[in-house]
């Protein structure tokens, strides 16, 4: 789960509830689903927040959702803005990066604090909507280090930036924490922020880059250039945000500028313009003004909010919930004349997108654990599956035998699984069945689904050499191989494997133990001689049962045994459980 | 006197100047070790006998023990090269000492560590200065170590001996011996003479069948003795925890599901609206299977409801992800990394035929993590799930049909999170009062599942679910602390046995 950082002094401040002790706001941040986790070395709350509301990743979104919660603001909020002078040229827009957006925010009065707001929404931004820069990147510049190009000669108020995509090896800048003009292929190959992005552009056809008058300052999405960084004195700022789907990067621009909007600064539109042979973007040719700050609506049934919460609600105490939930509400008639509410949804909310997202809105509201619970009304029959059933019923019969029940990991690798146990995959015997592996398996212990349970067995008698013995142990488990007659391409077998493992366990100890088992199930056993690589050749049986060959019992071999440094002989068996349905 | 057959043979086997040993007792009389223990302490309660234990140690030396009975001690070692070079005198230079005494990789360090200890000198500055005082040859550790090695321990010293032990060079056993004498009451009655009492001990067939058994007498048994212990074969410690909750769901209305551990992610997430870039999707988090990569088949009008969810919402008022669909990444194999894929296959009708509310379904099958493995945290774990399928369920119905369920297992005063998931609205992650310690902790995570799942997947009432790992269950019930000696290959077989019973 992601969490956020939060200085409780700053969340006092912006909500303008000095009076909250730092108790006090951990139930109310709690009360919006943002649990406490701890505190930073310099007594900043680290909290847990789910990644539905990123408005809420910076201190002044949650300072904005605890207003409302307080009662303090009501209803939808949308910041005016001023008109747009800078426009965002997009000239052979690089094709693997095609969307860009962007704003301008003036008169901020920064702090330290309020810089480490903005880095710290940036980047979990980056983590979350932005999928780690890949769908969406956020650079915000020093506006008075730009020098816009001038758009039209008579006005020189409208200035313009441009977008495009360049050779890694021609341009260069001088990037953030670095001093020294480099090549993009170089800032990928020797700078620190370069490397660790590096992956992200590995593919592109051309790089993304951003210029104004004086040259490159910005190459997204692996890092800007130093001349335009902002800093606690910075007051102007231009924001750019380029992805590969433009709402997301609107959405993204959203939540940044409600957080500066929270901090003083006035929002100054945008213009994006889209030349028309862009052919890979929808909004070739097109003019955008962002950000974006319209607001949306959806019609929520006040039927279907009375029946999710279980409670009846007047008019009244639904449109004072929603407004208190940060939106507008207003009653209306669905078409087959039902009471519903025509709700208004602020554009820093990305979270919606069903009505039922309102609804539940209106249940935050309201305050769900104010709600009483109630046993459903609904009767239906309970009952186990066959197949648990019947692995329950052997289990008892094995347990009633004496051996100890495991239950083991599925995973494991292929030395344990077949090289351990002198067996071969793909070969055919029980156990020698074709891996099912794992494409990048965090261990190298565990990098396939196991084809039999007696390697588990035999680890777990490894693992166990210092216990009193006798050990006799079952297991009735699962186990796969590669099967091309399967849909998924995987054969899923549940299977009995059973080990005794004490002075003196033979052949005919395991071949009783199995005839036991198999007697109780009233089907006929055989036990016609075989090999596997597993056991001592001339003491090895096939298990057929009912006719049909299903498995194999016999002595393990020693050098089996003594591979799992196990000083006592081991005779063993195991079948596939649907012999015995 | 008539004592049983046993406590006269031991009695007449013991003597009241020397002490005998049980199992000299034991093999005198051709008693088991056991009977004769027995019959020892009877005649000692009886006063006739008086049973003495004692505990001798047994001392090894480690192998590094015996490397230094060949080579001596390390310190002895730097403190003749120190004398050879003259740093009785006046200190000489480390390098150079160590250099001379052959000493190599941790017994320099070793040697060092002890040099200053038992006052052979001082270590400073990187010189190092020997005590001409100081007699290498009356070195107590020296002399143990060599007692020992000839077999002569007994002799050792004991403060020799617990300096050898905190160096890790011996190991020390400890037996219990019990003796016999015995005492003046003992032999006035062996003396007096003692007739076997014609008790009987084991019950025979032979007994029974002829009617003996009406005419003799049954030894009394010491029936507070320890009995041997029993190596049981038992149902394992996990697996008693999940049919208790199986029967508390099956009493509950619940049916269990089964489906595929390996499936299409189409059934592990797209069912369940999990757009393709969400981070749990990415190659990491998964559990991708290298070989077989792809199922064959997915039903086409299925796939075609799902990726429009996805890609449009549902209802007039819906809306999609702003991110790829893909049907090959839909296709791709994987470890389920949750049992909501049974609950995908069942809800659409694959699993079973289409379903008619009410409904009530429950699993307690494996879940797969790539993930690192941890005391806490397992690659595979147990989820339990469940859902309830029927017109018209409220958040109320949710929170009355956990409540109950937890207080089956102890755990009340639940309280419900606000929650995201990205699968069911509202959502709830589910606390609950812990049975021993009282906190709050995390008990599950639940919801209502989402239009834009349910929709495609043809179920047109609501449907609320809820997940939770058994293992988490386990260890809150029973206080284990670390999952992997339960859980898996690793698992301790003390621990199985003798964990108690969950019924």
């Amino acid at each position: 789960m992601p969490t956020v950082e939060i200085d409780p002094d700053e969340l006092r401040r912006l909500t303008g509830h000095d009076e909250k002790d730092d108790a006090a706001l951990r139930e109310d941040l709690f009360g919006l689903g943002l649990e406490f986790e701890g505190e930073t070395d310099d007594g900043e709350f680290e909290l847990e927040f789910a990644p539905d509301r990123l408005d809420r990743l910076s201190v002044e979104g949650v300072a904005r959702s605890l207003r409302y919660q307080y009662g303090d603001d009501r209803g939808v909020y949308v910041p005016s803005t001023n008109d747009a002078e800078w426009t965002i040229r997009v000239a052979d827009v690089p094709e693997d990066r095609p969307y860009v957006t962007g704003a301008i925010v003036r008169g901020l009065d920064m702090d330290d604090a309020a810089l480490e707001s903005l880095i710290q929404v940036q980047e979990k931004l980056h983590a979350t909507m932005g999928r780690q820069r890949a769908k969406g990147a956020i650079g915000v510049h020093d506006l008075t280090m730009l020098k816009g190009e001038t758009l039209k000669e008579d006005d020189d108020s409208a200035k313009s930036v441009t977008y495009t995509g360049v050779d890694a090896d021609e341009e260069t800048m001088v990037p953030l924490e670095g001093d020294q003009e480099l090549t993009l292929r170089e800032v990928l190959d020797v700078h620190h922020i370069g490397q660790e992005y590096a992956d992200l552009v590995a593919d592109y056809e051309s790089m993304p880059a951003i210029y104004d008058e004086i040259g490159l300052f910005s190459f997204p999405p692996v890092v800007n250039g130093r001349r335009t960084e902002v800093s606690a004195d910075s007051r102007d700022l231009f924001i750019e945000m380029t992805g590969t789907d433009q709402w997301t990067v609107d959405k993204m621009l959203n939540i940044v500028c409600y957080a500066l909007d929270a901090r003083g600064g006035r929002v100054e539109e945008v213009n994006v313009e889209y030349t028309d042979d862009a052919p890979v973007t929808p909004e070739a040719g097109s003019e955008l003004l962002r950000p974006d700050l319209v607001t949306k609506t959806k019609t929520v049934v006040h039927g279907d909010i009375e029946t999710m919460l279980g409670v009846d609600l007047d008019e009244r105490d639904v449109v004072d919930l929603i407004e208190r939930a940060g939106m507008d509400a207003e009653p209306t008639e669905t078409d087959d004349g039902a009471a519903a509410y025509r709700i208004e949804v602020p554009p820093y909310r990305v979270d919606v997108l069903h009505p039922v997202d309102l609804i539940d809105d209106v249940g935050r509201a309201y305050g769900f654990n104010e709600l009483e619970p109630r046993y459903p009304d609904v009767s239906t029959v309970g009952g186990r599956h066959e197949r648990s059933r019947l692995e329950d019923a052997v289990r008892d019969r094995l347990v009633g035998q004496g051996f100890e029940d495991l239950l083991n990991f599925h995973l494991i690798d292929e030395e344990q699984n077949y090289e351990r146990l002198n067996a071969q995959q793909g070969s055919d015997v029980v156990g020698g069945g074709e891996a099912v592996t794992i494409e990048q398996p965090y261990s190298e212990d565990f990098t396939m689904v196991r084809s039999w349970a007696l390697p588990s067995i035999m680890m777990v008698l490894e693992n166990n050499t210092h216990r009193a013995y006798p050990q006799d142990l079952a297991e009735v488990g699962f186990s796969a191989h590669v099967d091309e007659r399967e849909n998924t391409n995987v054969a899923e077998r549940r299977t009995v494997a059973a080990a005794l493992c004490h002075a003196g366990a033979s052949y005919e100890d395991a071949k009783a133990a199995l005839r036991t088992l198999v007697d109780g199930f009233d089907e006929d056993l055989e036990t016609p001689a075989t090999e596997h690589p597993t056991f001592i050749s001339g003491r090895t049986a096939s298990v057929v049962i009912d006719g049909e060959e299903v498995g194999v019992v016999g002595e393990v071999h020693p050098e089996v045994i003594v591979e799992h440094d196990v000083e006592l002989p081991v005779a063993a068996f195991e079948f596939d459980l649907n012999a015995l349905r | 006197m008539k004592l049983p057959q046993a406590q006269v043979a031991v009695l007449e086997a013991a003597s009241a100047d020397e002490q005998r040993t049980i199992d000299r007792i034991a093999e005198a009389t051709d008693l088991k070790p056991e009977t004769a223990t027995r019959a020892a302490f009877e005649l000692d309660d009886a006063g006739l006998l008086e049973v003495t234990e004692r505990t001798t140690s047994d001392v090894e030396l480690t192998e590094e023990a015996e490397r230094y009975v060949e080579a001596g001690l390390p310190e002895l070692r730097l403190y003749e090269a120190a004398v050879e070079a003259g740093a009785d005198e006046e200190p000489v230079g480390m390098g150079q000492v160590i250099g001379a005494s052959g000493l190599e990789g941790d017994a320099v360090d070793i040697a060092l560590s002890n040099y200053a200890r038992k006052g052979y000198g001082e270590i400073d500055s990187g010189e190092i200065a020997a005590d001409p005082e100081a007699d290498p040859d009356a070195d107590d550790e020296a002399t143990a170590l060599d007692a020992l090695a000839e077999g002569a321990g007994a002799y050792a010293r004991e403060t020799a001996l617990e300096d050898l032990d905190n160096r890790g060079l011996i190991e020390q056993t400890e037996t219990v011996i019990r003796s016999v004498t015995l005492t003046d009451d003992g032999v006035t009655e062996l003396m007096a003479g003692i007739e076997t009492a014609e008790t009987v001990g084991q019950v025979t067939s032979e007994m029974l069948t002829s009617g003996e058994w009406a005419e003799v007498e049954f030894a009394e048994y010491n029936v507070e003795a320890d009995a041997e212990r029993v190596v049981p074969g038992r149902k394992h410690a996990l697996r008693e925890m999940a049919e208790r909750v199986t029967d508390v769901l099956v009493g509950m209305g619940f049916q269990e599901m089964q489906g595929p551990h390996v499936d299409a992610d189409f059934w592990i997430n797209d069912c369940l609206f999990m757009p393709q870039d969400h981070p749990a999707r990415n190659h990491w988090d998964r559990f991708a299977l290298e070989s077989p990569e792809a199922i064959d088949e997915l039903p086409e009008d299925l796939v075609e409801r799902v990726e429009s969810a996805h890609r449009e919402g549902v209802g007039p008022d819906g809306e999609g992800y702003h991110s790829p669909w893909d049907l090959d990444f839909a296709k791709a194999l994987a470890l389920r990394g949750h049992t909501t894929s049974l609950t995908a296959r069942h809800l659409s009708g694959e699993a079973m035929g289409d379903l008619e509310p009410p409904q009530r379904f429950f699993s307690i099958e494996k879940a797969y993590r790539n993930d690192t493995l941890d005391a806490t945290h397992l690659l595979e774990f147990f989820q339990i799930e469940g859902w309830v399928m029927a017109e018209d369920l409220s958040v109320r119905d949710l929170m009355g049909t956990f409540t109950e369920f937890y207080e089956q297992f102890g755990i009340t005063d639940i309280e419900f999170k606000p929650h995201y998931n990205p699968y069911t609205e509202p959502s709830f992650e589910l606390f609950g009062r812990h049975p021993e310690t009282g906190e709050m902790i995390e008990i599950g995570n639940s919801g209502l599942f989402r239009p834009e799942m349910l929709e495609p997947l043809g179920v047109d009432c609501d449907v609320m679910a809820w997940g939770l790992a058994l293992e988490r269950l386990f260890m809150l019930a029973t206080g284990a602390e670390d999952i992997r000696d339960v859980h898996g290959t690793l698992v301790d077989l003390e621990f199985l046995r003798e964990e108690e019973v969950t019924y």
